[in-house]
């Protein structure tokens, strides 16, 4: 294994999140940061940037980087619950647009569904102001990697 | 029943799809030459910030379909040790590209929103290598927009993802 698998594999043996973030560099790239708000409940929070605006008149962030975020999250949640060197690969991906997310910082949270032995499915939902507002929903279905190396 | 005979009954019940075929006529593309929808397509693109922001580039465009470049950049990586792209990056240019195709299509005369967007993605995408995205809005009515795409990577025969999206057309814009 390399430097950089050990990387995310020790930052998750630590439970450190802040390393598990830097481990990836298109996470680091949105700015993802993670906040627990209590023990296991972990918000995967996108701070607001001018770059990350999709309709400038509204203004609105792009419903791309509302994919990335909640995608990451998925991800980010799969490979704690089911811990492996990599991160797991989404099969696919689906999301749905509820309204339009404005020129804030944006906020997911994560729930892994059902782990077997070599898929996960894991539902995720961002929001801004309010929780009970969500902005997107969003299901993926990831292949689990080898858990073996992990360990 | 004759030729003549089943045409003359196609046009009596088809009044409604007609009328709908020349309204699409007279907003026809071919109204508009191939310059002038690079130029829209180009406008429209660069009016997106996170667009720019990530390097993504217009290859071709002529409704209903558009072609667009996003070249790597390590900060798109998701996995470092199998020099792989993140997939949400494929999501973001899916969505931009798709988005583009649907707005050409729609003669520039819609504001639109995503409604939805489905990723596949049946390959890795591998460092180093662009990533090609080429949508095509392939249904409308007078609500929504229907569109899909394929990512890829120099082979267009060997696409890293697929993308399917529906989009709502919200309102109507002044024209151009």
């Amino acid at each position: 294994m390399s430097v950089r698998g050990s990387t995310l594999a020790s930052a998750l043996a630590a439970g450190d999140d802040e390393a598990m973030i830097a481990a990836v560099p298109y996470a680091r790239y949105l700015g993802l940061i993670v906040r627990t708000d209590a023990p296991g409940r972990r918000a995967y929070v996108m701070p607001y940037r001018d770059a990350h605006i999709g309709n400038a008149s509204l203004p609105a962030l792009h419903g791309g980087t509302l994919a990335a975020l909640l995608e990451l999250a998925m991800q980010f949640e799969a490979l704690i619950d089911t811990p492996a060197p990599r991160l797991p690969d989404p099969v696919d991906f689906t999301i749905d647009y509820w309204r339009s997310a404005g020129p804030a910082e944006c906020i997911a949270s994560a729930r892994l569904i059902r782990a077997g032995r070599h898929v996960a499915q894991v539902q995720a939902q961002c929001w801004q102001d309010n929780p009970d507002r969500p902005i997107a929903f969003a299901r993926a279905t990831f292949v689990l990697r080898e858990a073996s190396a992990a360990t | 029943m004759s030729a003549g005979r089943n045409t003359e009954a196609r046009n009596r019940h088809d009044t409604a799809a007609r009328a709908r075929y020349l309204e699409a006529m007279i907003e026809s593309h071919h109204q508009i030459d191939p310059e002038a929808w690079a130029r829209l397509a180009q406008r429209f693109h660069a009016a997106i910030p996170h667009s720019l922001a990530i390097g993504l580039t217009l290859v071709d465009a002529g409704p209903p379909s558009v072609h667009m470049r996003l070249p790597y950049r390590d900060v798109f990586l998701g996995d470092i040790d199998a020099g792989l792209w993140h997939t949400g990056i494929a999501a973001v240019a899916a969505d931009a590209t798709c988005g583009l195709a649907v707005f050409l299509t729609l003669s520039a005369r819609s504001a639109i929103a995503t409604l939805d967007l489905r990723m596949d993605h049946l390959r890795p995408a591998v460092a180093g290598s662009a990533l090609d995205v080429v949508a095509d809005c392939h249904h409308v009515t007078q609500r929504m927009a229907f569109v899909t795409a394929v990512l890829h990577q120099d082979d267009p025969t060997r696409p890293v993802a697929r993308a399917t999206a529906t989009f709502a057309r919200t309102g109507r814009l002044a024209p151009t």
